[in-house]
């Protein structure tokens, strides 16, 4: 299946703006993100914990819905979907 | 609307029709926060002629506050945010109605906060009072603007009760609170963006930032849509 991630802000430093993934068989968000970071190490240092945890309030997004309203790192990804990687960023 | 007024305006007029300057004349606005974001969003919009501003935030002005707070001078060291905001304001433009008030927003006070008001900008530093503000904002169907900025990045989104999901739908809970790392022409940006979607809401021109949220990213000099959709199971919204 044909999946599009946009990563954003400090994380395209690490993949670039925009990358399509053809994955071979059926993932879940948690699978593909763990996979990224055994890619791009600079990616895994910025996005997970030394214990291997996807760090907590790193905004991500599948088909404009947050993956903490499907089922988090459980969600599974379908043909087409467009990922987003974003920072949180909460000042004013 | 006098002659006065017609000339402070005449530049936006032909955008906005007199009937679009009137609505804006007529309107109520709370900015929420006093800080980088709520200095810019306030003055742009007692400067486009906003009738009715109510400034809000629990701090006092900071040396370190001067470096994006552009309502403030260091004679203003010390004292309210929000009074010195509104003074400022005032002198901008005499003809609109400027309240400062030096309050934290929380659960007991928010609902004073939002009486008589039109529209909320949020201009909050933490996603627990935004939390509050989304949810006064849903129950009582008033246009939410929010905004959020760190150094070089910033994000907004306009929510519109009945038309779009709410910050809930978004985001699912808050940072730790943080002392920021930020620069003035962050706030500029994202401040003006809010501004900018308060003038089209309120006179309904434009399409708002509505199901999109807006991500900037100064050091690129690159600005982003994600297309964004409401959660049917939302606990502030769902079912809306």
């Amino acid at each position: 299946m044909k999946i599009t991630i946009r990563a954003f802000a400090d994380y395209r430093e690490f993949i670039g703006k925009e990358m399509q993934l053809d994955l071979p068989e059926e993932k879940t968000i948690g699978e593909l993100l763990a996979g990224l970071g055994e890619s791009y190490p600079n990616l895994r240092r910025e996005m997970f914990a030394p214990t291997g945890e996807l760090k907590e309030f790193i905004n991500i997004f599948i088909n404009g819905r947050n993956i903490a309203f499907l089922k988090d790192m459980a969600t599974p990804l379908a043909d087409g979907d467009i990922i987003a990687l974003f920072p949180p960023v909460a000042g004013g | 609307m006098g002659e006065h007024d017609a000339g402070r305006y005449q530049r936006q007029i032909p955008l906005l029709g007199v009937e679009g300057q009137e609505r804006l004349r007529r309107a109520r606005v709370l900015v929420a926060g006093v800080g980088g974001l709520g200095t810019v969003v306030a003055a742009c919009l007692a400067a486009a002629g906003v009738g009715a501003l109510r400034l809000v935030d629990n701090d006092k002005v900071e040396l370190s506050n001067l470096n994006r707070q552009l309502l403030f001078i260091p004679d203003d060291i010390g004292r309210d945010k929000a009074a010195a905001a509104m003074e400022k304001l005032q002198l901008l433009n005499p003809e609109i109605r400027v309240e400062g008030i030096n309050r934290t927003i929380d659960d007991k006070t928010v609902d004073d906060l939002v009486k008589d008001i039109d529209l909320i900008v949020d201009a909050l530093d933490n996603f627990t009072t935004r939390f509050i503000l989304n949810k006064v904002a849903f129950s009582r169907r008033l246009p939410l603007i929010h905004g959020a900025v760190r150094g070089f990045f910033g994000q907004a989104a306009t929510l519109i009760p009945g038309r779009t999901g709410c910050l809930k739908c978004l985001f699912a809970k808050s940072p730790p609170g943080e002392i920021f790392p930020i620069l003035g022409s962050t706030c500029g940006v994202i401040g003006a963006i809010q501004a900018t979607e308060t003038v089209k809401v309120l006179t309904d021109i434009g399409e708002p930032l509505a199901n999109r949220l807006f991500l900037w990213d100064g050091q690129s000099g690159e600005g982003d849509i994600i297309i964004t959709k409401r959660n049917p199971q939302c606990v502030i919204c769902g079912g809306d």
